[in-house]
């Protein structure tokens, strides 16, 4: 029988996300807050701004950002787990304990707010109303008398990984504070930290510190955290060694400042690193090898699909799906081993062994050999068919890769040159020519890296792969139109001239969530989406409006000069305006005179006429199909459903 | 829809065809065929029903066609009529393909005929028409009447194809020496009825050698979205501006055919109907095909129920509601709220503003491209799009615009880029990443080391020194991909995508082809031209000699011997930032024994600090205590993940101190306590995930030290 680990399984994740399976873990990342509690935590920082006034203090900006990484993470890492520890509180809470159970805490002010689990909807509405209900805030976030030991609190953080996330790839415990030196002078509590940071270390949690400087002072690290941290991480031996904090997160002192920065900071370790793969050789020459891991920097996020939900229990269950197979002629329930493959061809199967299938797929050991150089400049702009992989040096198997990397990379980004490789993925992945380019390091307004540095490859279309342009009519602008058009698009640069996707979510996916959120916690469904890449029509209309009626009155002129070819005319351009002035100028659209218009030219005025008249349907097909394609509606359906669909447009209207 | 099609292939099959000549190691008939099969095959390749064929032979020992009492027409068969092709045709045909015992039959006759199946299957109406002969131009042929047949293959348009063995072509450069005077004058006469219809006249050896390269399917171009290229909202403002435009695709990666899953129908399987559970292994199952049945895929639905056996109870499909997940909530939808998630959009190509070209990077594509062009056919709209592609050329500009092609489909951030041919005007395309799309990893700088103190280096033993780096541009300059134009100079190639062809496509294709025609012979090797791309050029590495060689001596990159990896007697213990050594703390702490809330880390520690054997022994003992106890104590599958974790741990330890056989005969001993159900009832389902996580004996291929051979260790863990 064929069990599914998830009810996704056998929707084929894309083929490139299976990860070569020479680990017994399972692929899951879980990550645990431990945000400390303490009188300076809990104090707001005024804004640098006057006219800004926060209540921001450190620890509400550290809540604050596990709350937004546990919604993104919803969306991003449905199957990892999140949870939320919080500590030197008066009060303390782990799993059954707290303070009213029988006999000694076993981590006093310890509070395990949320516990390691993928959230549920419940878990984001407790998180959301401890940073939103003052109530609750007061009841929970006051910061005990005594000073919590550190050592206590990495070992309940070492039991909540060991019960919770058993042998999950990555498990990571982010560290919130602005104590720098949480056991001064007291030699053995320190000794005892560092015991259980080893501890940590070697159950495989890598512990990452998020510092906030006080008011007074910078967060020194040399005080406490340097015996705690490690350089290596201790499941990713090629990890770079250890990242400086960002420089930034450290020197803030207003709140909203410190709320961004660690934003920036926590998100930019949100997801764990996992290669794609690792220790492949590059090969720049025969019989020169370095090794390189593969990371897949850039991948569409796309929803969860939508599953199975049992509704008969005391609250909703989804349902697991399980697959057996069974034979189309008997029905009966095969095993795997009985499966073979075929192809069909001529009306019957042309069937291969399970070896000669793979063989047909193998070119080779997986690879990425360097075929020759060429400038950058020569790589056309449509020779893309998917999205890049990201590659770094890896000394696993090459001692020195990482400086003949460099030295490459080096070379490419100054001279602005490409690789063209032959890339093997994995022994059955089939070959693919590609591109490899240079990409330089990119820091964000807070220094944290938002692009790494390194080499990119980018994998290029075969001959296969190319499809022809469909012919068409060129009318070349004349100059004086570019002219116009120029203007235009020199008004409406983006800031700073390039794309920066950080600004543009996804609408449709956020809005995806946001509904299931709104019904997961009952809430009352939103009503306008947040959507950021719908253009900013009001600027465009102040800043390029003027410049776009004279471009039109220019293409009025320019197109008056085209000898008629044909007798077919033209739909463009300007829209009939309800304003008549600016419609003027731009001829109304004369969509291809059908007769049946009756010699109206304007199909538009023409929709609007029957429309007031209320014989829509005596309009033909398509003339109410274009109608539709030019208000950017769909045109399926019969005649029935095309009018309905013009009513109700011009209904809203 | 591509056209219908309609070949009729004619075949010489004379005894003298079945003679090797010219010293080939084939036989003229088997080269002939070479050729005829791959073409046929292609055609049945497309699975279409409307690209058919038929064949005739030429010089068959009997006859067996319409005109078969008029004696110009005998030694002729017609083979198969025009259809679609389909396997058992294609056995049948070679089955019938072999040399006859006569040189009789008259070519021109085969060619009448041609035209007849054509005219009678295709009659007016719009086919394309096509007739392959294939002769050696031996004997008799008549030369009457040859403007009607002429004219008629023009009249109905029909493209002729004559190929032969050595035969002479000027223009591939083939001459055959001391050629048979009648062969000569065949030869001369089918170039002429070739000349005077258009059609194509040339030697076998050109055909057969042009084989090889693969054809690329063509593709008609269809759009994917027809609307508007929009600057600005229309339904608000007077100024926005509106472009009818249409999209293609520009790539569009091509799909290798994919393999269906079969298995052997019941009646000839060799078990039994009722098969019983899958521990029975059947090695001999018959191998050939033909006999197969296609498999279905059966789904059924469990939700966990502690009170039910198991924990878990069968759901029928209808009693469930469709829904999602929000973290471990599942959210049910009704199906009248069924679209409540999805964000109305209406379909349109939106501007949403400007950058500049030199800022992009281009690893930035993340999907195969499209091009715009505007509406056709639409002068004004033509005239309209250029103005926008000639102003973004001569701003060095990209535009970044939404795209959303049908209603309600989710908007797309893409990227236009101005393309100017001289005979051609396009915007490209290609999406760009959201927010959510960036995985955003860390990687320290390449150009300097920053040390823990925060101190940047610039020498270190990463980071290439000056002759290193001296050594990486003349090889990289060397190694420049350029080609040698007609004057012997060197050019600026273009990246060789027109003239690289997909392995995997057509590796899969050229040997379902090989096998649907010889099913008993092994697949071919791929063709060399496949594989042209997968090393640098050879007159590129010769020249580059030196460059390498001295890349290589300063590089001084060493492999690591597959031994000295993860081995840890020898590595210094991990410490902190700090370089505290912890181990010394620890020691002090005088862990005695392994507590089972800690098992990992202690047992870790301990044998880092084990001085002999038994220390190990009795920490791998105390382990295999903790695991097992975990196993007798796991609420249905509650502890399995701990218990393989475990596992794991003490199996890496174990590997990397070179103690494969303490692991093994603890493996040994927990597979018997499981298989025996002494670890609290069926653990069947954790023996089956520890098979999975590859936690099976430890192998002499993963150390040297194991007494346990990679087969045994197979064995074991298939053996429950």
């Amino acid at each position: 029988m064929a069990e599914d680990n998830y009810p996704r399984e056998d929707d084929a994740l894309e083929e490139e996300e299976e990860l070569d399976e020479t680990t017994f873990k399972t692929v899951r990342d879980a990550l645990l807050f431990a945000i400390e509690v303490s009188d300076s935590m809990l104090q707001p920082r005024p804004s640098a701004d006057p006219k800004k006034s926060s209540q921001e203090s450190p620890a509400s900006a550290a809540l604050k950002c596990a709350y937004h990484l546990m919604q993104q993470r919803i969306i991003s890492n449905p199957h990892d787990m999140i949870g939320v520890l919080l500590y030197g509180t008066k009060l303390s809470k782990f799993y059954d304990e707290d303070e009213n159970s029988r006999g000694d805490l076993s981590y006093p002010n310890c509070y395990l707010f949320t516990d390691l689990d993928i959230p549920s909807a419940h878990e984001v509405l407790e998180l959301r109303s401890l940073v939103e209900d003052e109530d609750k805030a007061h009841e929970i976030l006051v910061p005990s008398e005594e000073q919590v030991s550190m050592a206590n609190v990495l070992f309940c953080a070492n039991q909540i990984f060991t019960s919770k996330a058993p042998n999950f790839l990555s498990r990571r415990l982010f560290i919130v504070t602005d104590n720098d030196n949480p056991h001064q002078s007291k030699k053995s509590l320190r000794s005892a930290a560092t015991v259980r940071a080893k501890d940590l270390y070697d159950l495989g949690v890598i512990i990452e510190l998020f510092p906030i400087s006080q008011l007074d002072h910078e967060f020194d690290t040399s005080k406490f955290y340097d015996d705690i941290i490690y350089k290596a991480s201790p499941m990713d031996p090629d990890a770079p060694a250890y990242l400086k904090p960002d420089s930034k997160t450290a020197d803030s002192q207003d709140g909203i400042s410190i709320l961004n920065s660690l934003l920036s900071s926590i998100n930019s370790r949100s997801v764990a690193r996992r290669a794609l793969f690792s220790n492949v050789s590059l090969e720049l020459g025969p019989n020169f090898k370095i090794s390189v891991s593969g990371y897949l920097l850039f991948k569409r996020q796309e929803p969860a699909r939508s599953c199975y939900v049992w509704l008969g229990g005391e609250k909703p269950q989804i349902a697991k799906g399980v697959t057996t197979q069974i034979a189309d002629d008997t029905a009966r329930t095969i095993e795997k081993w009985e499966v073979r493959k075929a192809f069909k061809f001529g009306g019957d199967q042309v069937s291969f062994t399970p070896e000669e299938l793979k063989g047909l797929r193998s070119f080779g050991d997986p690879t990425i050999r360097i075929i020759g150089f060429k400038p950058l400049s020569a790589l056309p702009f449509w020779a893309n068919v998917k999205h890049p992989l990201f590659i770094y040096p890896s000394e696993e198997d090459y001692v020195g890769s990482t400086r003949v990397f460099s030295a490459l990379y080096q070379k490419l980004l100054k001279d602005q040159k490409v690789a063209l490789v032959w890339y093997v993925a994995r022994k059955t992945a089939g070959p693919v020519l590609a591109a490899m380019v240079a990409g330089e390091e990119k820091v964000d307004e807070n220094g944290v890296q938002k692009f790494p540095p390194g080499l990119w490859i980018l994998p290029l279309p075969f001959a296969d792969d190319v499809r022809q342009n469909p012919e068409s009519t060129l009318q070349v602008a004349p100059e004086p139109l570019i002219d116009q058009m120029r203007t235009i698009i020199q008004q409406l640069q983006l800031p700073k001239g390039g794309y920066e996707p950080a600004k543009y979510p996804n609408p449709s996916l956020q809005w995806h969530y946001r509904i299931l959120q709104a019904l997961a916690l009952d809430e009352d469904l939103p009503e306008q989406p947040e959507d950021k890449t719908l253009p900013k029509y009001r600027q465009i209309d102040k800043r390029a409006g003027d410049y776009v009626l004279s471009w039109a009155d220019e293409l009025e002129k320019q197109y008056a000069k085209i000898p008629a070819t044909s007798g077919v005319k033209t739909t463009l351009a300007k829209r009939p305006a309800k304003d008549t002035a600016a419609a003027d100028k731009a001829a109304p659209p004369a969509k291809k005179a059908k007769p049946a218009v009756g010699g109206a030219a304007d199909p538009q005025a023409e929709v609007q006429k029957h429309f007031q008249k209320g014989t829509l349907s005596k309009l033909t097909v398509a003339v109410l199909k274009d109608y539709l394609v030019s208000q950017g509606r769909s045109v399926a359906g019969k005649k029935a459903d095309l009018v309905e669909r013009v009513e109700e447009l011009l209904e809203t209207k | 829809m591509a056209d219908k099609e309609a070949t009729v292939y004619i075949v010489d099959v004379g005894k003298s065809m079945g003679q090797y000549r010219s010293g080939r190691e084939v036989t003229d008939l088997e080269w002939a065929m070479q050729y005829v099969w791959d073409s046929i095959t292609s055609t049945v390749a497309t699975g279409r029903k409307t690209a058919m064929l038929g064949v005739i032979g030429l010089k068959t020992t009997n006859t067996s066609n319409e005109l078969e009492d008029d004696p110009h027409f005998s030694n002729i068969s017609v083979l198969s009529e025009i259809k679609q092709f389909l396997m058992p045709d294609l056995r049948q045909l070679g089955d019938e393909i072999k040399p006859s015992n006569t040189d009789k039959g008259d070519a021109i006759s085969a060619l009448i005929l041609a035209i007849q199946m054509i005219i009678t299957h295709c009659k007016k109406l719009k086919w394309k028409r096509k007739i392959v002969l294939i002769t050696n131009a031996m004997g008799r042929m008549s030369g009457e009447n040859l403007s009607d047949i002429v004219s008629k293959i023009q009249e109905d348009s029909i493209d002729l194809v004559i190929l032969g063995p050595d035969f002479d072509d000027p223009d591939y450069g083939s001459k055959e020496e001391d050629k048979d005077p009648r062969k000569a004058e065949n030869e001369s006469l089918l170039r002429t009825v070739s000349e005077q219809c258009d059609g194509v006249f040339g030697t076998l050896e050109q055909a057969v050698s042009e084989m090889v390269i693969p054809r690329v399917k063509a593709v008609r171009p269809i759009a994917s979205f027809k609307g508007f290229l929009q600057l600005g909202n229309p339904k608000d403002y007077d100024t926005a501006v509106r472009i009818p435009v249409e999209r293609y695709p520009r790539t569009m990666v091509a799909k290798a055919p994919s393999a269906s899953q079969f298995v052997q129908r019941s009646d000839m399987a060799a078990g039994q109907e009722d098969t019983g559970p899958s521990e029975t292994v059947v090695g001999d199952q018959p191998e050939d095909g033909g006999s197969l049945t296609s498999v279905r895929n059966l789904r059924t639905y469990q939700v966990s129920d502690e009170s039910a056996p198991g924990g878990k109870i069968e759901i029928e499909r209808d009693d469930l509601a469709k829904g999602y997940e929000y973290g471990r909530t599942a959210v049910h939808i009704s199906e009248t709220d069924e679209n409540i998630t999805r964000l109305d959009t209406e379909a349109a190509l939106e501007l949403v503003g400007f950058i500049q070209s030199e800022k992009y990077d281009r690893y930035m594509h993340m999907s195969n491209t499209n091009i715009i062009i505007a509406q056709r056919p639409n002068d004004k709209a033509s005239l309209a799009l250029s103005s926008f592609i000639h102003a973004l050329f001569e701003l060095e500009s990209y535009a970044v615009a939404r795209l959303v092609t049908k209603e309600n489909k989710p908007p797309l951030l893409v990227l236009l880029a101005p393309s100017i041919e001289p005979e051609y005007e396009c915007l490209l395309e290609v999406q760009l990443p959201f927010a959510e799309d960036i995985r955003t990893y860390r990687f320290p700088p390449l150009d300097k080391v920053i040390t823990v103190s925060g101190k940047i280096v610039t020498e270190h033993r990463n980071l290439p020194n000056d002759d290193l780096q001296a050594a990486m541009d003349n090889y990289v300059d060397s190694m420049e991909l350029v080609d040698k134009d007609e004057d012997g100079d060197l050019v600026e190639a273009p990246f060789p995508i027109e003239d690289s062809f997909s392995p995997v496509v057509h590796r899969i294709n050229a040997a379902i082809r090989s096998r649907a025609i010889n099913p008993n012979e092994p697949i071919p090797p791929p063709a060399a031209i496949l594989t042209q791309f997968s090393q640098p050029p050879q007159h590129l590495l010769e020249s580059a000699t030196q460059q390498l060689k001295k890349l290589i001596e300063v590089a001084d990159v060493k492999k690591v011997p597959p031994k000295a990896k993860g081995r840890k007697r020898a590595r210094e213990p991990e410490k902190p930032l700090s370089g505290l050594d912890v181990d010394a703390l620890l020691s002090q702490e005088k862990r005695v024994r392994i507590s089972p809330n800690n098992a990992i880390p202690e047992f870790k520690q301990t044998l880092a600090h084990a001085e002999n054997i038994e220390t190990t022994k009795d920490a791998v003992k105390q382990m295999r205590a903790i695991v097992e106890d975990q196993v007798k104590h796991s609420l249905g599958d509650a502890n399995y993940d701990r218990v393989i974790e475990g596992l794991g741990v003490i199996r890496e330890e174990l590997i990397s101190y070179e103690e494969p056989g303490l692991y093994n005969d603890f493996l040994r001993g927990l597979k018997e306590k499981i298989l025996k159900e002494k670890l609290g009832g069926d653990r069947r389902e954790l023996w089956w995930l520890l098979k999975r996580s590859k936690l099976g004996l430890i192998d002499q291929m993963q150390s040297e030290l194991s007494d346990v051979t990679e087969e045994d260790a197979k064995a074991f863990l298939s053996a429950s």
